[in-house]
């Protein structure tokens, strides 16, 4: 890993030309993975940092990155766009990275006094005036800024007029005013070939916004191919990889961002042990980034790894207590422990912070929720959506609250919008279903749970899901039931319902060999796991019964000894089976000895 | 006859209907331009005497908030010229009383239709009062000026605060209230008249604006003002290749869009009449929207989508199915709210048997509407307190229709049961009685051989006991004629005895309960039945027909009574302002239902065999119904001309007239004519002896039925009953009497006894020709005990015919017997049989004759030959060689023992001519190359 120092320099670069393009969020983005990379040699600072992940030792580096992140800043401001030979080493090590040469800078005109000022009007957010005093300006980055400025200008209009017209929960989708001027120009500029990476950028979510997704998509590669750093612009292009096969089509140079770009992709595709390894491997330089750790721990959590997720995102919050970011996901961790009391911790926190982030009001919303305070709940999370629309768990969350609420129509409308804003968005199907299951529809509902099935062959509790529709009472098809239960029961069901309800329906049907297999596999689970119940009670009886038929009495009686353990009729009915037994094991045994007798 | 019973339920039940009030059915008609009867006043008094004319007009159409437009505020501008005041600085130079009179009809007229209104463009404004004159003829220098003038007065306003001057001064206008002194010189408008109401709607309108509101108003007056400006072309580039630009109400980020494509095909100096180009015409077949068509209000939008909807649903196949996609996918975009658009994506996907892309977007459509309307509710996102219960008991409706149309008769009956048990379950019984109808017509139209299946659904319609399907029809549809009855729905109920009608025709009424003691009855169908159904279901054009404008009062109005979805359902109130038109006083639907009884009953006379009538009825439903016919039910009437033509005309008319017909149903795909074609086409190879063509024909036929179970039976069985007719044309009769049998079988279990007559007769046709004339006499019976009990009048014949000839095949001594059976039928097929059953009545009689011992030729020669010369004639319109030559045969004989040698030679000319055409049937390359050009 002898190319440390040189991915810092390059961050280091790519946060300043980032900063200069007021393109903030990749800037900060690029800053915290800067600060998250491992020391390799003493030598380039000034205090001999032990690299030890021990958490102790954190705090300690983080100070060393930033002050060595300081003496970067005053350098580079002495010598303007000198770093660029810098970058054009090609990092050595055991990847081979195309080496990507950072923009040449423009040079120093007129022309930057008013770019100044532009970035100056933009930082106060007046965007219209800064793209104003650019009117004239035909830099590549005053082009850049000019055109972004009447970009976010367009969204900023589009936001107010979107409650001026109707409420912010509303479909009214008003659209940016300067997306088809915008479109002209960036077009114009692409075919003369005059555009920079970062114009492209722009060119992709404008191309994005008015629906051209594909060439959108070609627009933003290569994008990041002549300028990897910018993150925003790998973030647009994984929304726009919804499949796979999108993600492979990507002609992508293999620069290190590439990975960070996979693994979150990949993530997003719910393929979480690829993410996992791609994150595991980046974290070998960048050993503190707390995004990559979020990231784990995101992962682990859809993987339902609570526990260690949970450690990880403490682990976060202690480093940095301010953070809001994930913490959303933390939060339905947290539901999903039923952690009463971090959950209500972790509201505070992220309220006192930043009450006003769709993170906020999403976490507080789940602590309402947990509490069974629904309507409390929605409340929250409209407000969340109202922050975001396109915030997509807080819909399918939302829709799970007016489930509870029995609110059907408000429930399905939610979900649906989470199915619309992403619709591999297996949950929001699943919910669908569920609320048309609940509805009393469940041949309605099975359209949902297919398509969510689809999307997540491999989750039980959707199989389960389907069998129910179809073993309902209106249906009564069993025999697709079973077909949903023996796939559920194949899908490592932690539940065992699948199992249990296999044993039950072919039992119904008169299949009393596979029943008594089913009902076998269910008895061991129950025994492995340690669990009692009704459904233990059940199997007993019925193996009891079974083998009886079936003339194994050893076993049976050993079935309905273990019944015995158990109070309740199925006592007084293991006893009567078991008194059979031995009568047709006395009677049996004399014939036995009669025939094979000396 | 199925396809109109679909047909109707797609017209009317499911959801647009329910949902949204806007079936057709529902559609109310425009008023009829009232103000044709105002008085014109004399001037001194016009406006005191307007104002109270006007006074008691109706003011419910400014129920609340009226929605501040540019169209509006041009109005108001036109109403201050109309009502000048005494001490205005700008008097307007009125030349007569007449013109004034005729600028406050004109904006009574517009006012009126200004509430829920589809407003026109500023262009389209200064059209319409130039094309009604309301400058007078030989004034048009002032409605020059006029224009000019307004269209100044508006560009001038520029800013918020001339909008506020200008409400202000909107206001003096008015008289104040106490004041009532009419002999003043200064002219008020009374503010409780018509316009009165309509300015002080738009002030107060105005006051309560925010000032985001003032600044939205303000950038729409001047994209209304800069419509005409001809430098806004179109974009260069435009992503979306748009021909059509949607501007809400208040949608005024489209400004730059909107200015740029302001364009529309209104024609300045047409006549107001034709001003309707504006919008979308209801007779022409639309692919999408047309060029340049400006869509402006929510409710104009969704009069389009119900147009194309009704359009869709008649004439499916003449949609081009990707246009009208981008077209909506378009709309969509444009307007996400609109989820109509998605139940016609829906709909189009269907009719182009899109099955994944049909079921998504019936799924989005009901999960967004909850089967409401939840269309056009204002704020979209439901109130977080307020429970609203969704009507998802439409979604499976529309479920179950859609698995019916796809031949999925399993889904879609779990779907209608479903459906049935979620609508009694909401008490909605309206939806409950049109799925109870759609139900009837899946289980007539899909062949469910037995009720195992749908053991389920037994239980939850509560029928309690196992009928057979046929049993569980009946009930069905006599339940959903009780309910439709009892909830008015005028409509349903035509329809449910149109269904009856069908039912009656074809299925015997058995009691339904098989146990106790058995009355004695006649297990017979009752054509006076069918009859009473059909006439009844009549009933529905006479109540239309009785009061035009007072619609049935369907419940379905109940549902939906508030203001916004009632003003909804005018699907397009610019409809009113037509000084010419007239409104159609019975809605298409209704038409559509009154013609598909005519279809039935050309139908019905089909199977009872009295060809005038199938013909007459045909004829009126084609020539009276057309317009307002789907385009398969019109395509079937033209069948049945056509197979008429054939029948007693013969080949080549009936193949011009098919061609006739090909051309006026060219887009239909898979339609009737396209079967009828292969009907023809077989049916003439067989006679002419092209046994290759005709296998090539059924075989073609085949493949049009589906492969599922249980559906296209009807084509099925038409494919295999052709198949063994070419089998038996061809002698291999072992084959096809196994064709034959196994159709049996199947028909016997799909109950269609119908149908089993004819393959009885068939099977009885094939032992005759084999020789087993004894086994051929008892199929024959069966044949003729199937068709008596259907009363199959022309079929009996016909097999009586048949039996006749099997007993002349037995020998000598049955020729008695022979010739009474034949004599029977004689006043039956001459009066109604086509050419073939005539000929070969003929024949049977001449053979008759000739084998009885009794007769002799020589004493009356014409008795036999007269007949033969008859048959021979038929037969060679026909082409029919096979019968023709033995007609010739026959001719001959009787000829040779006449002693006529010189006849007799051309008599036996002929019959070899015939039989070499036979032995060498033409390649009957052309018949093929059709049949290759129309695969």
């Amino acid at each position: 890993m002898g190319s440390k120092e040189s991915y810092r320099n390059e961050l280091r670069s790519a946060i300043r030309q980032l900063g200069d393009r007021c393109l903030y969020s990749a800037s900060k983005w690029a800053g915290e993975l800067l600060v998250g990379i491992d020391q390799d040699q003493p030598r380039s600072s000034a205090i001999a940092g032990k690299a030890t992940p021990s958490s102790s030792a954190r705090p300690h580096h983080q100070q060393e990155h930033l002050h060595r992140d300081g003496s970067s800043f005053r350098r580079s401001r002495s010598r303007p766009g000198g770093d660029s030979e810098v970058f054009s080493a090609t990092p050595s090590g055991g990847v081979s990275y195309v080496s990507t040469p950072s923009p040449v800078e423009d040079e120093i005109d007129d022309g930057a006094d008013y770019y100044l000022l532009a970035k100056s009007y933009f930082d106060c957010k007046e965007y219209r005036r800064a793209a104003h005093v650019l009117r004239t300006q035909t830099s590549k980055k005053s082009i850049f800024l000019r055109c972004y400025a009447l970009y976010l200008a367009g969204e900023k209009r589009k936001e107010e007029e979107m409650i001026e017209l109707e409420g912010p929960l509303g479909r009214s989708e008003v659209c940016n005013g300067e997306l088809t001027h915008l479109e002209r120009e960036l077009s114009a500029l692409r075919r003369s070939g005059a555009i920079d990476a970062f114009c492209l950028y722009l060119y992709g979510i404008v191309l994005r916004d008015k629906g051209c997704e594909s060439l959108a998509c070609s627009v933003l590669v290569e994008s990041v191919n002549s300028y990897p750093w910018n993150w925003s612009a790998w973030s647009e292009l994984q929304g726009l990889c919804t499949t796979l096969d999108i993600l492979r089509s990507l002609n992508l140079k293999n620069h290190w961002m590439k990975d960070f770009f996979l693994a979150n992709a990949y993530q997003e595709l719910k393929m979480y042990n690829e993410a996992l390894a791609k994150y595991e491997y980046l974290l070998g330089i960048f050993r503190f980034s707390d995004y990559i750790q979020a990231q784990i721990a995101t992962a682990k959590y859809s993987l339902r790894d609570f526990d260690e997720a949970e450690i990880i995102f403490e682990e976060l919050l202690r480093i940095d207590p301010y953070r809001v970011d994930s913490m959303d996901i933390y939060s339905n961790l947290l539901y999903a422990k039923e952690s009463f009391s971090s959950l209500s911790c972790l509201a505070h926190r992220v309220f006192l912070t930043d009450k006003y982030r769709p993170e906020s009001c999403c976490i507080i919303a789940n602590y309402y929720s947990l509490k069974g305070l629904h309507e409390k709940s929605v409340v929250y999370f409209r407000r969340a959506l109202k922050l975001n629309r396109k915030y997509l768990s807080a819909w399918t969350l939302m829709g799970h609250e007016y489930v509870e609420m029995k609110n059907t129509p408000a429930a399905i409308d939610a979900y649906r919008r989470a199915v619309d804003i992403n619709p591999r968005d297996y949950r929001a199907w699943y919910g669908l279903g569920q609320t048309y299951e609940m509805m009393n529809m469940p041949f309605y509902a099975l359209y949902y749970f297919r398509r969510s099935a689809f999307l997540q062959p491999t989750d039980a509790r959707l199989w389960i899901a389907m069998g129910q529709c179809y073993e309902s009472v209106p249906l009564q098809m069993l025999e697709e039931a079973i077909k949903c239960y023996a796939r559920a029961a194949n899908c490592n069901d932690r539940e065992g319902i699948a199992l249990h309800q296999l044993a039950k329906l072919h039992s119904i049907l008169g299949r009393s060999e596979q029943a008594a297999f089913y009902y076998k596999k269910d008895l061991e689970r129950m025994e492995a796991e340690d669990r009692q119940g009704p459904n233990m009670i059940e199997a007993l009886l019925f193996l009891a019964r079974h083998c009886k038929a079936e003339k194994r009495i050893e076993e049976a009686e050993m079935y309905c000894t273990r019944l015995l353990d158990y109070t309740g009729p199925e006592k007084e009915t293991a006893k009567s089976l078991l008194r059979g037994l031995k009568m047709a094991q006395s009677g049996f045994p004399s014939v036995e000895f009669e025939h094979f007798g000396p | 006859m199925n396809l109109i019973l679909l047909g109707f339920l797609y017209a009317f039940g499911p959801s647009p209907s329910q949902l949204g009030g806007t079936s057709p059915l529902q559609k109310p008609l425009p008023p009829k331009p009232s103000f044709s009867v105002l008085p014109i006043l004399p001037r001194r008094t016009e406006e005191g005497g307007l104002s109270s004319a006007m006074a008691g007009a109706s003011k419910e159409g400014f129920s609340g908030i009226v929605n501040l437009t540019p169209h509006k505020i041009a109005l108001c501008h036109l109403i201050q010229y109309f009502t000048p005041a005494a001490h205005s600085s700008l008097p307007i130079p009125f030349k007569s009383v007449s013109q004034h009179n005729r600028l406050g009809l004109f904006l009574f007229s517009l006012t009126r239709a200004c509430n829920d209104f589809v407003e026109p463009s500023l262009d389209e404004l200064i059209t319409q009062f130039k094309a009604v004159g309301v400058g007078g003829f030989e004034y048009d220098w002032f409605v020059d000026w006029l224009s000019e003038d307004l269209t100044s007065r508006l560009s001038a306003l520029s800013s918020p605060d001339d909008l506020y001057n200008f409400f202000e001064k909107l206001r003096g206008i008015l008289s104040p209230a106490e004041v009532t002194n009419m002999e003043d010189e200064q002219c008020f408008l009374d503010p409780s008249s018509h316009l009165g109401v309509f300015i002080r709607c738009c002030i107060l309108a105005f006051s309560i604006l925010t000032f985001e509101g003032v600044c939205h108003l303000l950038s729409n007056m001047a994209a209304y003002c800069n419509s005409t400006d001809p430098m806004y072309g179109l974009p260069e580039e435009d992503a979306f290749n748009t021909d059509l630009v949607l501007q809400e109400s208040h949608e005024y980020h489209e400004l730059n869009r909107a200015s740029d494509k302001y364009i529309h095909d209104f024609e300045a100096g047409s006549s107001a009449g034709e001003s309707s180009s504006f919008h979308i015409q209801a007779g022409r077949p639309l692919y999408g929207v047309p060029d340049k068509l400006f869509l402006r209000s929510k409710w104009q939008i969704q009069g389009y989508l119900n147009e194309q909807a009704d359009l869709l649903e008649r004439h499916a196949g003449s949609f081009r199915f990707n246009t009208f996609e981008a077209t909506l996918k378009h709309l969509q975009k444009m307007a996400p709210d609109m989820h109509h658009v998605k139940y016609l994506r829906y709909l189009n996907n269907l009719y182009n048997d899109d099955y994944l892309s049909a079921l998504d977007n019936l799924h989005c459509y009901f999960d967004y509407s909850a089967g409401m309307e939840g269309i056009f509710t204002g704020s979209s996102a439901p109130p977080v307190s307020g429970i609203q219960v969704g009507r998802y008991e439409s979604a499976l409706l529309c479920l179950g229709i859609m698995h019916t149309r796809f031949g999925h008769s399993k889904q879609a009956l779990e779907a209608l049961t479903e459906a049935v048990r979620i609508s009694q379950q909401n008490n909605d019984d309206s939806c409950l009685t049109y799925t109870l109808a759609a139900m009837c017509d899946l289980l007539s139209k899909i062949g469910i051989c037995s009720t195992s299946g749908i053991i389920g659904s037994q239980y939850s319609l509560g029928l309690g006991t196992p009928l057979s399907t046929q049993q569980q029809l009946l009930v069905l549809l006599k339940r959903s004629l009780k309910r439709a009855e009892s909830l008015k729905l005028t409509c349903l109920v035509a329809f449910n005895r149109l269904a009856l009608a069908g039912f009656y025709l074809k299925h015997v009424n058995r009691p339904l309960l098989s146990f106790g003691p058995k009355a004695s009855i006649k297990l017979r169908t009752n054509p006076t039945h069918v009859c009473k159904e059909l006439r009844l279901s009549s009933y529905l054009l006479s109540e239309f027909g009785s009061d035009g404008l007072s619609l049935p009062n369907d419940n379905l109005e109940k549902l939906i009574n508030s203001p916004t979805s009632f003003n909804g359902k005018r699907t397009n109130d610019y409809d009113t302002f037509h000084f010419t038109s007239q409104p159609n006083p019975i809605p298409g639907s209704v038409l559509q239902l009154a013609g598909a009884s005519y279809l039935l009953r050309a139908t019905s006379w089909e199977l009872y065999g009295s060809a005038p009538l199938v013909r007459s009825n045909a004829l009126i439903y084609a020539t009276c119904f057309a317009d307002s016919a789907s385009s398969s039910e019109l395509s079937l009437a033209y069948c049945k001309l056509i197979q008429h033509l054939a029948v007693f005309k013969g080949y080549k008319e009936a193949f011009i007239a098919l061609k006739l017909a090909e051309e006026k149903f060219s887009s239909v795909s898979k339609s009737h004519i396209h079967l009828l074609k292969f009907q023809l086409l077989h049916e003439r190879a067989l006679h002419r002896g092209q046994l290759k063509l005709a296998q090539q024909v059924c075989d073609e036929l085949g493949i049009l039925a589906s492969s599922i179970t249980g559906v296209d039976l009807e084509l099925k069985t038409e494919a295999s009953i052709r198949l063994a007719r070419t089998l038996l044309a061809a002698n291999q009769f072992s084959q096809a009497a196994a064709v034959a049998c196994s159709l049996f079988c199947e028909c016997y279990k799909f109950n269609l006894h119908v149908e089993n007559a004819t393959i009885l007769l068939l099977l009885a046709e094939i032992h005759k020709k084999s020789g087993n004339a004894v086994l051929g006499l008892s199929y024959a019976l069966a044949s003729l005990s199937f068709c008596r009990t259907f009363n199959l009048d022309l079929l009996e014949a016909s097999t009586t015919l048949t039996i006749a000839e099997l007993w002349l095949s037995l020998g000598r001594s049955h020729a008695k017997r022979a010739s009474n059976l034949v004599h029977q039928t004689l006043p039956m097929i001459l009066g109604h049989g086509g050419l073939e059953l005539r000929a070969r009545a003929n024949i049977a009689f001449v053979k008759c004759h000739l084998c009885d011992p009794s007769f002799s030729v020589s004493d009356d020669a014409e008795m036999v030959l007269d007949p033969l010369r008859q048959a021979a004639e038929d037969l060679e319109t026909l082409e029919f060689h096979e019968m023709a030559a033995e007609a010739f045969y026959l001719a001959a004989v009787v000829y040779d023992a006449l002693g006529r040698a010189e006849e007799r030679e051309a008599a036996a000319a002929s019959f070899k001519n015939h039989i070499v055409a036979l032995e060498n049937p033409g390649s009957g390359s052309e018949d093929e190359q059709r049949i290759c050009d129309s695969c």
